[in-house]
């Protein structure tokens, strides 16, 4: 029985037994785990107040051969992410990052990528930034680390590839862009201009630093919001839950 | 198919829908019924059927009772115009045996949980509202729990209440009796010296 320490951000939390919590966490090299804290809602000392939803905390668990069920031997606090829980829309698009999440990857499946996501993502919504900027950049760099990333080098009907310039289609059974000879613009079919183009490829692949160089504005923001619902709709087949709290 | 007659799988099954009771916890209740008088099982029947029939919500504070007004709210003795707003009948019936609050309550029936699908509409809200006027609330505790959901109810309501003419306050957040500061987190810290009060001397 190896025990395993690790910063991990807590995803959601159940209460279990008399005094045991189970919790769903994601960690920076495992990905998506759940565990069982025994006696966390009376021992202040081995979980000193770090067992709440969306903490950074530094986990400390084992895997004691019990399916996919660790068992949370100790945790320490680093980042509660103060401003995440101080006002219901930032509660609502940090839900929604958890839920989006969990589709996207199953328990056991690790991606450091994806938790520094999560991280720089509850940061930001941390620090106060909220709405559709954050959640496109977001949206659009889980799905494509999830493995739904949007083919945007050539027209997926022609092959002709995209060079930068003029408007492109987004057409969602493809999961990719069309060019304008190949495809109509209309609500199921919503085109991209160059910006939008170029800013969705660096989230897409995670350019954070080209991204702050070239802004994000509002316009560019709302082309791709409307790309990414069709896509995330398609491609996950599900409404999810938290979005009715977007709105 | 269990290894124990239907009927008495039947009852495990049955217990095993409660909240923190698995397989083995189940059969081990339903054994020990089964082994006691008859006298048990139907008192425990008889007090299942009753709660459901007739525990119903207070009419004006949402706290589980018998009687409508609940004891706390028809008690002319209590102090008017202050209202302690709790999550949920747990969270309330704890401050009633603290025996430190005097004032009214308002149980929300939750906190505000967009991954569990509660959102605002879901809880107790409208009713909190209607009270400030008639019962001439002049301050509202806001006493939620310090988790995620509970902070961010509380801001909700914060928000709302704003307008309202009421004075707005948080229950204090910090060391807990019997606490040790080497244990304590960064937050509660924060919270402890933030929220530090004059010593008489
Ligand atoms: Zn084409
Ligand atoms: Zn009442």
């Amino acid at each position: 029985m190896r025990s395993v320490i690790s910063p991990a951000i807590i995803l959601r939390i159940r209460e279990f037994g008399e005094s045991d919590l189970l919790v769903s966490f994601f960690a920076e090299d495992a990905g998506r785990l759940k565990g069982v804290a025994k006696g966390a809602r009376r021992s202040r000392r081995r979980f000193p107040n770090c067992l709440d939803l969306f903490c950074l905390s530094r986990m400390e668990y084992v895997d004691r051969g019990k399916g996919d069920m660790l068992f949370l031997d100790s945790c320490r606090l680093i980042n509660p992410f103060a401003g995440l829980r101080s006002d219901f829309s930032a509660l609502s698009l940090g839900s929604y990052m958890v839920e989006l999440t969990e589709i996207l990857f199953p328990v056991g499946v690790g991606d450091r990528r994806m938790f520094a996501l999560l991280r720089r993502a509850f940061e930001a919504l941390d620090q106060g930034e909220r709405g559709d900027r954050l959640r496109v950049i977001f949206e659009g760099r889980a799905m494509s680390l999830g493995g739904y990333g949007i083919g945007l080098e050539c027209c997926s009907r022609c092959g002709r590839p995209y060079e930068g310039r003029g408007r492109a289609v987004f057409l969602r059974t493809r999961g990719a862009i069309g060019c304008l000879r190949c495809a109509k613009e209309n609500a199921m079919t919503p085109s991209l201009d160059p910006p939008a183009m170029g800013a969705l490829a660096l989230i897409q692949s995670g350019d954070w630093k080209a991204l702050r160089r070239m802004g994000l504005g509002p316009e560019v923001v709302s082309q791709i919001r409307e790309v990414l619902k069709l896509h995330i709709a398609y491609r996950l087949g599900e409404k999810l839950k938290t979005t009715r709290y977007l709105e | 198919m269990g290894i124990y007659p239907p009927p008495l799988e039947n009852l495990i099954r049955q217990l095993t829908r409660l909240p923190g009771i698995g397989q083995k916890s189940a059969a081990r209740i339903a054994l020990y019924i089964l082994g006691r008088d008859r006298e048990l099982a139907d008192e425990l029947a008889k007090s299942l059927v009753e709660v459901k029939d007739r525990i119903r919500f207070c009419s004006t504070c949402y706290n589980l009772t018998d009687e409508d007004p609940c004891g706390v709210c028809a008690d002319e003795t209590r102090a008017n115009g202050i209202l302690c707003v709790v999550e949920g009948p747990g969270d309330q019936l704890a401050l009633e045996e603290s025996g430190c609050f005097r004032g009214r309550y308002h149980v929300l029936h939750g906190a505000l949980s967009p991954l569990d699908g509660v959102g605002p509409e879901d809880l107790k809200i409208p009713g909190l509202l209607r009270r400030l006027g008639r019962e001439k609330i002049h301050e509202v505790i806001l006493a939620s729990n310090p988790t995620a959901e509970g902070e961010a109810t509380a801001s909700y309501l914060a928000r709302i209440l704003g307008d309202k003419g009421v004075k707005v306050t948080r229950i204090a957040l910090g060391v807990p009796m019997g606490g040790d500061l080497k244990y304590m987190d960064r937050m509660t810290l924060e919270h402890a010296l933030n929220c530090r009060i004059p010593v008489r001397t």
